[in-house]
C-alpha cells in the first residue's frame, strides 16, 4: 500500500515538474571548466550565472519563460569545442554563457560563431576573445587591457604620491607568468607605462609551474626596483611573495594583476603580515563602497543562502552582473531568434554605478562592453579591500615603507 | 661576488629539492625501468598526507614522515602489484606507460574532488626562517632537504650494494630472465622496488610540504625535472641522480639571474641535451643495454 502511495506521489510530482517545464522553458548553455585544473574558478564563475538565473526566474522569467541552464564542461580546449557543439545541436540552446578561461572561450566561441548562436563571455579577459571581429560574440567583463591600464593609473595616481616621488622616478619591474594571460597583461603594462612616462627597468617572464623564484628576486633587488608588477597564478604569487620577503627585498609597492593576488588562500599561505600592503587590480571584489555597486549585498546574501559559504572570488559577481544585464534586456525582446537576441543586447545601455559590479554595460567596438572596468585593491589585515578609484573605495590606501 | 655566491647556493638548494624528489624515480624508472608518470602525483599525495597530519593532529611536518613514508610504500607496492604487474605480461611496455599516465590523471582529479583546486599550506614550523652564513642566507627547511637528500642517496647506495635484496634488485634490473633463472622472485623484487621508490617520495613530501603550497597539480611542477635528473645522472645511478640534480639546480639558478628568468628552462635543457650528446649514457651511467626488453 505504502509503496503504491509513494509511486502515485512520485508520478504526480514528476508530472507537475515536467509538464510546465516542457511548455515554457528557454534553454541557455553554461559553458565553463567544471573539472580539471581550472575547475575552482570555473565553478565560481558559474555560480554567478546561476544566481542571476534564479533571480530572473523568481521575477517571472524571461518573456514569461523559465530560464534553464544546460551545463557544458570545458575541461580543455578540445572539449570546449565539443561541448559547444553539443549545446547548440543537441540541447538547442538559444545562446551560450561562459567561460572564465580565455583559451576555452576562444575555442568554443568559434563553434557558436559558425552556427550563428550568440555567445556571451562574462569572465575571460584575453584581448583576442573580442579581437577577432566575431559577430555573435559579446563580452560584458573588463579585459587584460583594462587591467594593464588600471595598474599604470594606480602607479601614477596612488603609488607615486603615496611614497612622495614623481612617477617617472620610480623604477618599475614587470614580472609575469609566460602564458597568454601574463604576457598580454605585461604587454599592456608596458605600453601604457611608456605612454605615462614610467621608467620600466626590466620585464621578465617565467613559467607558472616554477618551483623557485629566488634568482628573479635577487635580480629585481639588485636593480633597485621600486615597484614590482606581477601577473601570476596562485603558486607563483605565493612563491614570489615568500621569497621576496625571505631575501629582504622590500620594494615601495607590489601590484598584482588578479589571478593569485586576488585569492584568500594566497594571503593565508604567505602570511597576512607579509601580504599586507600589497596592491592588486582585478574584477570588482566584495569590500567596496556599496553605494557605487547597488545590488552587491543582495548578491552576496543570495550566494550565501544557495551555497552555504561566502563568494570565493569576484568571478561569480562579474558573471552575475553580465548575465543579469543580458537576461533582463532579453525580457523586453520578442522571441529568442539569434537576430532578435543580438539586436536587443546591442541596445543595452546601463550607466556606470548602477550594477552590482559598479561598471555599466554598453557594447561598443567588437561587441566589447566599453564601460567595463577593473578596480584597484589592497590587502589590509589579511583582506582584499577596494582602494581605487575613489568613488568605489572602501578604505584609504596604506603605505608602510 | 656576494651575489654570485648567493645565486650559486640558491642553485644548490634547488638541486637538493630536485634530488630528493628524483631519488625514488631513480629506483622506479632507472632500475625497474617502468616509466612512472604518476611519480609527481605520489609526491602530491604525500604532501596532502603531510598537510592533513600536520594540521589535523598538530604534528611537526617532519614527524609525519613516520606515517607518510609507510603509506607511500604501500601505495607504490599496490600500484606495482595490481596495475603494472598484470601489464608486464603485455609484451609491450608502452602499455605500462599509459597505465601510469592514467594513474596520474586519476590522482590529480581525485585530489581536485577531495580538496578542490585551491592551494593548501602546511604550517612551516619555522622552517622558512633563514640561516645566515657570512653574506649568504638559506632557509632552514632547504638545508634540511639538502642534507636529507645526501643521506638518502648514500643510504640507498649502501642498501643496493651491500644487502641481498639490493643485489637482487640490481640483478633483475640487469636481466629479468636471467635473474629469474637464478631463483630470484622477480615479481616480488618489482613490488619491493616500486614500494621503496614511492616511500622515498613520501619522505620528500614531508620535507617539501612545509616549504611549498600543496595543490592537486603540485606534482606536475616537479616530475619533468625529476625525469631529466634521472636521465642526466645515468639511468639507475643514485649518485649520478644527485649530481645531476645539482647541475640542473645550479644552471637553473645561474641562468635565471644572469641570462633572464624566461630563458632558464632553455639553458637547463640546452645543457641537458649537450651532455646527452657528448655522453649518451648520462653523467654516471654505464653503457646502455636493452636488457629490460628481454622477455
Amino acid at each position: 500500500m505504502r509503496f503504491v502511495h509513494y509511486l502515485k506521489a512520485t508520478v504526480a510530482a514528476a508530472t507537475l515538474l515536467t509538464a510546465p517545464a516542457a511548455m515554457a522553458d528557454v534553454q541557455f548553455g553554461a559553458l565553463y571548466p567544471f573539472s580539471g585544473q581550472l575547475a575552482l574558478l570555473g565553478e565560481e564563475s558559474f555560480r554567478g550565472l546561476e544566481i542571476a538565473v534564479d533571480e530572473i526566474n523568481a521575477a517571472g522569467g524571461v518573456q514569461g519563460e523559465t530560464v534553464v541552464l544546460a551545463r557544458g564542461d570545458a575541461v580543455d580546449n578540445n572539449q570546449a569545442i565539443g561541448e559547444a557543439r553539443r549545446l547548440i545541436s543537441r540541447e538547442e540552446v538559444v545562446a551560450i554563457f561562459g567561460t572564465y578561461s580565455s583559451s576555452r572561450s576562444i575555442a568554443a566561441s568559434q563553434v557558436a560563431e559558425l552556427a550563428g548562436i550568440p555567445y556571451f563571455e562574462l569572465g575571460a579577459v584575453a584581448d583576442e576573445v573580442t579581437g577577432r571581429g566575431f559577430e555573435n560574440l559579446y563580452r560584458t567583463n573588463p579585459t587584460a587591457e583594462d587591467m594593464g591600464k588600471m595598474i599604470v593609473d594606480m602607479i601614477v595616481d596612488v603609488v607615486a604620491p603615496g611614497v612622495g616621488r614623481e612617477p617617472g622616478d620610480l623604477k618599475i619591474g614587470i614580472i609575469h607568468e609566460d602564458s597568454s594571460y601574463g604576457t598580454s597583461v605585461a604587454q599592456h603594462q608596458q605600453n601604457y607605462g611608456e605612454e605615462a612616462g614610467l621608467n620600466i627597468v626590466t620585464t621578465q617572464a617565467y613559467p607558472a609551474s616554477t618551483v623557485d623564484m629566488s634568482s628573479l628576486v635577487l635580480d629585481l633587488k639588485q636593480r633597485g626596483v621600486d615597484v614590482v608588477l606581477q601577473t601570476s597564478y596562485q603558486n607563483d604569487s605565493v612563491l614570489f611573495l615568500q621569497q621576496a620577503n625571505e631575501a629582504e627585498f622590500q620594494p615601495a609597492a607590489i601590484i598584482g594583476g588578479g589571478g593569485g593576488y586576488s585569492m584568500q588562500p594566497t594571503a593565508d599561505a604567505v602570511g597576512h603580515d607579509v601580504i599586507d600592503g600589497v596592491l592588486n587590480v582585478d574584477f570588482t571584489q566584495y569590500l567596496v563602497n556599496t553605494e557605487f555597486t547597488p545590488g552587491l549585498e543582495e548578491f552576496v546574501q543570495a550566494y550565501q543562502e544557495k551555497y552555504g559559504e561566502s563568494p570565493r572570488s569576484g568571478h561569480s559577481l562579474n558573471n552575475y552582473v553580465g548575465a543579469k544585464a543580458i537576461l533582463q534586456a532579453l525580457d523586453e525582446a520578442d522571441g529568442f531568434s539569434p537576430e532578435e537576441i543580438k539586436s536587443t543586447v546591442e541596445a543595452i545601455d546601463v550607466p556606470e554605478g548602477e550594477t552590482a559590479a559598479g561598471y555599466g554595460v554598453k557594447f561598443g567596438e567588437n561587441n566589447q562592453n566599453e564601460r567595463a572596468s577593473m578596480m584597484g585593491l589592497q590587502w589590509q589585515d589579511g583582506k582584499l579591500v577596494t582602494v581605487y578609484p575613489e568613488a568605489a573605495a572602501a578604505a584609504e590606501v596604506e603605505f608602510t615603507n | 661576488m656576494e651575489t654570485f655566491l648567493q645565486v650559486a647556493v640558491n642553485g644548490l638548494m634547488l638541486g637538493g629539492l630536485f634530488a630528493i624528489v628524483a631519488v625514488g624515480l631513480t629506483l622506479i624508472f632507472g632500475i625497474v625501468k617502468v616509466i612512472n608518470f604518476a611519480h609527481g602525483e605520489f609526491l602530491m599525495v604525500g604532501m596532502y598526507a603531510t598537510f592533513l597530519l600536520t594540521t589535523g593532529l598538530g604534528m611537526h611536518p617532519y614527524v609525519t614522515a613516520a606515517a607518510v613514508v609507510p603509506i607511500l610504500f604501500v601505495i607504490g607496492a599496490l600500484t606495482q602489484r595490481f596495475i603494472i604487474q598484470p601489464l608486464l605480461a603485455a609484451h609491450d611496455e608502452h602499455i605500462q606507460i599509459f597505465a601510469t599516465v592514467g594513474i596520474s590523471t586519476a590522482l590529480i582529479n581525485l585530489a581536485l574532488l577531495l580538496f578542490g583546486a585551491d592551494i593548501m599550506s602546511t604550517p612551516s614550523y619555522g622552517l622558512r626562517s633563514s640561516i645566515e652564513i657570512g653574506s649568504v642566507r638559506i632557509l632552514t627547511g632547504q638545508a634540511v632537504i639538502f642534507v636529507a637528500a645526501s643521506v638518502l642517496v648514500f643510504g640507498l647506495h649502501l642498501f643496493m650494494s651491500r644487502t641481498l635484496w639490493g643485489r637482487a634488485i640490481r640483478a633483475v634490473a640487469q636481466n629479468r630472465a636471467a635473474a629469474q633463472l637464478m631463483g630470484i622472485n622477480v615479481d616480488r623484487v618489482y613490488v619491493l622496488t616500486f614500494g621503496i621508490g614511492a616511500a622515498c617520495v613520501g619522505l620528500a613530501a614531508s620535507l617539501v610540504a612545509p616549504l611549498y603550497p600543496t595543490s592537486p597539480t603540485t606534482g606536475t611542477y616537479f616530475v619533468l625535472t625529476a625525469f631529466v635528473v634521472v636521465v642526466l645522472g645515468g639511468l639507475g645511478s643514485l649518485g649520478g641522480a644527485f649530481v645531476g640534480a645539482m647541475v640542473i639546480g645550479l644552471i637553473d639558478s645561474l641562468a635565471g639571474f644572469y641570462i633572464g628568468s624566461d630563458l632558464r628552462e632553455v639553458a637547463v635543457f640546452a645543457v641537458f641535451l649537450l651532455i646527452l650528446i657528448l655522453k649518451p649514457s648520462g653523467l654516471f651511467g654505464k653503457q646502455l643495454n636493452l636488457s629490460h626488453v628481454s622477455p
